[in-house]
């Protein structure tokens, strides 16, 4: 995870014990952050991060999330994935 | 047992088995005799009995079935419309069949006279049609027949609006638009449990194995209840639901075995269709400039514990287990789950702050359910068969009687526990018979000045209620006379003329021995010695009967029953620190009486006015004679329920709950006691015995007042 001012970059691939650390970064600094970046070639590989991304998406409309933005993602292992929320 | 023996034990419940479906089959049949598939499954039958009958020397057995099969051979090789009175003569053969055989089984020297005269006519109309030429036989196209289909699965998808839905729809087309030989196209349903991560399964481990072997995937995550950050926790699973669309060589039980650690409840596989492409003769292409397509998209949900599906890739195959065998198992389950509760109710073990063992913990007693859950499926099965018999009942009085019935038959898929299926096809028979002779109006007439259509219609149904299964049958016809029912109870002394009964206990009287207000005996029913026998048969099964009835509009009676024989819902209560259990199905309502509505009645005891209603108060603590200190009844808790002589209200010191329990034959010497119907381990070790309620108060001791 990289931070860069309120701008967060994140590896896709966490495990639940990172999912649950990111978690645990965010919470006391969610008013600030503005947006959340994934790092290129990165995959999606739990369904604990998408759910955590969708809440701090709902939780603050505003912070910027381009990769939950886009509605689905496409991985050689996992497939086309597609979701759907409401902020 | 000699080899000889046990094969003839053999032929005995496969011929038994063949000639129960022969039974159904034939009515159905009856009712649909362009249905040829049905009439290839009848020969079937019919010709192995032949080959077996031979085998085992039922000569006459086997001379009947090898001309009733040439029979049905002509009809199914020329497919020929069979006449009205030909298809008598398919039912009146089936039955010629089974008495033979019982005649074979019993070495009975003498057969029926139906035997002979059935099989001349058999003989004779096989002359007949020998000897006509074969009628051309028009049939629908295939591609017509596969059209209304298509239509049909069409309207059903119509209906899924849902925005999500809509997708899985196209990206099911779309699959289905590339599919090609040995790709079978999946729609799978994901649900997890909120601690299914704990568990250590995300909806992508499932989704890395699915794509190992597949060559598309596709998946559509519905993330609408996702929390904000406030009441969200990233080891809880809130996704609602995963549908995931895949086309893959894998079989069925392949992509089973992908879930097979998940809970029954948490993924459904669905196998659809692929898409047929109708390729029309050149003929037939005249009209259309196009070459047609029609998709299908018949979704053929395989549950997972059944096995119903008529999944092509998934042929269905069954095991012949001793029943025996399956009940020593359910036992040792009814251990597991003693042992199990006794672990997730020890105050020493929950102490432990320790989230592994915690963990560890809850997934046994998931494991364990789902263990229960599946030994319990085996014992269940549908009242299909029952019910389909039942249309032979229906249909035989109907002539008997001659009155047209409708039958109607709902909810027949409902599972029931395979032993009370068993015993309980007579008291339907008997219930049904009943309500066709004296429920319906004798004639159509009575019936259409009385507002109705001149059909009577009989409504066999079967559904779940409040953790039980009823089974119901209905009549539209005149209904019960309560007024001349109570006259003839009172006449009979059944009842004495100032009691206040309500309506159902009115109806109950007719279930009493000797009670019948039929004014005309027949050899169907009314002679009053069958519906006794039929409660007594349900109470055998822990069930009972309640009846319902508006005059001129018919009567139901409804027969409850547990889920299972081998388990008892119970209200767990506690009287002198002793734990009692008190079926839940008897139980009407709990209270704790004020003071003013108990009363004492010298010489008969105590009593609660229960809205009017005066219930007599039993203690249980004189009932089994415990040494406690008596407490007044509006310091208690009265359990008021429903026995065969009327309401009482059990008197308990406190209530602990309600509990599905594993029900212990209690040994010789207690068997004895009949207050008690058999004993129970409790999850903390403890013993607790299950009251019969009916025997808590005897019959006739005390009066209402």
């Amino acid at each position: 995870m990289q931070i860069n001012g309120d701008e967060v970059t994140i590896d896709l691939n966490m495990s639940m014990d990172e999912v649950i650390n990111f978690e645990e970064f965010i919470r006391p600094r969610i008013e600030y952050i503005e947006k959340i970046e994934v790092e290129e070639n990165s995959t999606l590989t739990s369904g604990a991060l998408l759910s955590l991304l969708v809440s701090i998406k709902k939780t603050r409309p505003e912070i910027e999330i381009p990769f939950l933005e886009k509605m689905g993602s496409t991985s050689p292992v996992h497939g086309t994935l597609h979701w759907t929320y409401h902020d | 047992m000699t080899k000889q023996e046990e094969l003839k034990a053999i032929f005995i419940e496969e011929a038994g088995e063949i000639v129960e479906k022969l039974d159904v089959d034939i009515i159905r049949f009856e009712e649909n005799s362009n249905d040829l598939e049905l009439l290839n499954e009848i020969f079937r039958g019919v010709h192995t009995l032949k080959g077996n009958s031979n085998a085992f020397g039922f000569t006459r057995l086997g001379e009947f079935v090898h001309h009733f099969e040439d029979l049905l051979d002509y009809y199914r090789s020329t497919k020929e419309s069979i006449e009205e009175n030909n298809l008598e003569l398919f039912v009146e053969s089936v039955d010629v069949v089974r008495e033979v055989m019982r005649c074979e089984l019993d070495s009975i020297e003498i057969l029926p006279k139906s035997y002979a005269e059935c099989l001349e006519k058999i003989k004779i109309l096989l002359d007949i049609k020998k000897n006509r030429p074969k009628p051309v036989i028009e049939q629908k196209s295939e591609e017509t027949l596969k059209d209304l289909a298509f239509e049909f699965a069409l309207d059903t998808l119509d209906e899924q609006e849902d925005e999500q839905r809509d997708e899985v729809e196209k990206s099911i087309k779309f699959h289905q638009s590339i599919q090609t030989d040995g790709l079978n196209l999946y729609k799978i349903d994901l649900t997890l449990d909120s601690d299914s991560y704990k568990r250590g399964f995300d909806y992508f481990v499932f989704l890395k194995i699915l794509g190992e072997r597949t060559t598309h995937l596709e998946s559509f995550f519905d993330m609408q209840n996702i929390q904000t950050l406030d009441e969200f926790k990233s080891d809880e699973n809130s996704i609602t639901k995963v549908t995931i669309v895949i086309l893959t060589p894998f079989v069925y039980t392949e992509v089973e075995e992908v879930f097979e650690f998940l809970f029954d409840h948490e993924y459904s596989i669905a196998l659809i269709a692929p898409l047929v492409v109708e390729q029309k003769t050149q003929a037939e292409v005249k009209s259309i400039s196009s070459l047609s397509k029609t998709s299908e998209t018949v979704e053929s949900t395989a549950s997972k514990t059944s096995t119903t599906s008529s999944n092509a890739n998934m042929p269905k195959s069954t095991i012949r287990i001793d029943t025996f065998k399956v009940d020593e198992l359910f036992d040792s389950v009814g251990e597991l789950v003693i042992a199990q509760n006794f672990i997730a109710q020890s105050e020493k073990i929950r102490s432990i702050e320790d989230e592994s063992i915690n963990r560890t913990i809850e997934t046994l007693s998931k494991i364990t359910k789902k263990i229960q859950d599946r030994v319990m499926s085996l014992r269940m099965v549908a009242i299909k068969d029952t019910f389909e018999k039942m249309k032979r009942v229906v249909r035989d009085t109907s002539k008997k009687t001659g009155k047209e019935i409708h039958l109607i038959i709902q909810g027949e898929e409902t599972e029931i526990d395979k032993t009370m299926i068993d015993n309980l096809s007579d008291p339907l028979i008997h219930i049904i018979r009943n309500a066709i002779d004296h429920g319906l109006e004798s004639c159509g007439d009575e019936r259409v000045s009385a507002g109705k259509d001149a059909e009577g219609v009989i409504t066999l149904k079967a559904f779940h209620k409040s953790g039980n299964i009823v089974i119901s049958v209905s009549d539209d016809g005149r209904g019960i006379n309560k007024d001349r029912v109570l006259k003839k109870a009172i006449e009979r002394g059944v009842v004495s003329e100032n009691e206040n009964l309500t309506d159902s206990q009115i109806f109950a009287l007719i279930m009493q021995p000797g009670f019948s207000t039929a004014e005309v005996i027949s050899d169907l029913s009314g002679r009053g010695v069958g519906l006794d026998v039929v409660k007594t048969s349900i109470e055998k099964l822990r069930g009972k009967i309640e009846i319902d009835s508006k005059e001129g509009q018919g009567t139901t009676f409804s027969i409850i029953l547990p889920l299972t024989l081998a388990i008892i819902d119970g209200m767990l209560v506690q009287t002198a620190d002793e734990t009692y259990i008190i079926p839940t199905l008897s139980v009407v309502e709990s209270f704790r009486p004020q003071r003013e509505i108990v009363h004492i009645f010298k010489g008969k005891g105590e009593f609660v006015n229960l809205r009017g209603e005066c219930i007599p108060i039993i203690r249980l603590s004189d009932v089994f004679d415990l040494n406690a200190k008596k407490i007044e009844a509006w310091d208690a808790i009265l359990v008021c329920v429903e026995t065969e002589a009327g309401r009482i209200a059990i008197l308990v010191d406190e209530l602990l709950g309600r509990q599905q329990v594993v029900i212990k034959t209690l040994g010789k010497s207690l068997s004895k006691l009949k207050e008690i119907s058999g004993g129970a381990i409790l999850g903390n070790g403890d013993i607790a015995l299950i009251l019969n309620v009916d025997e808590l108060r005897p019959l006739g001791e005390i009066s209402h007042v």
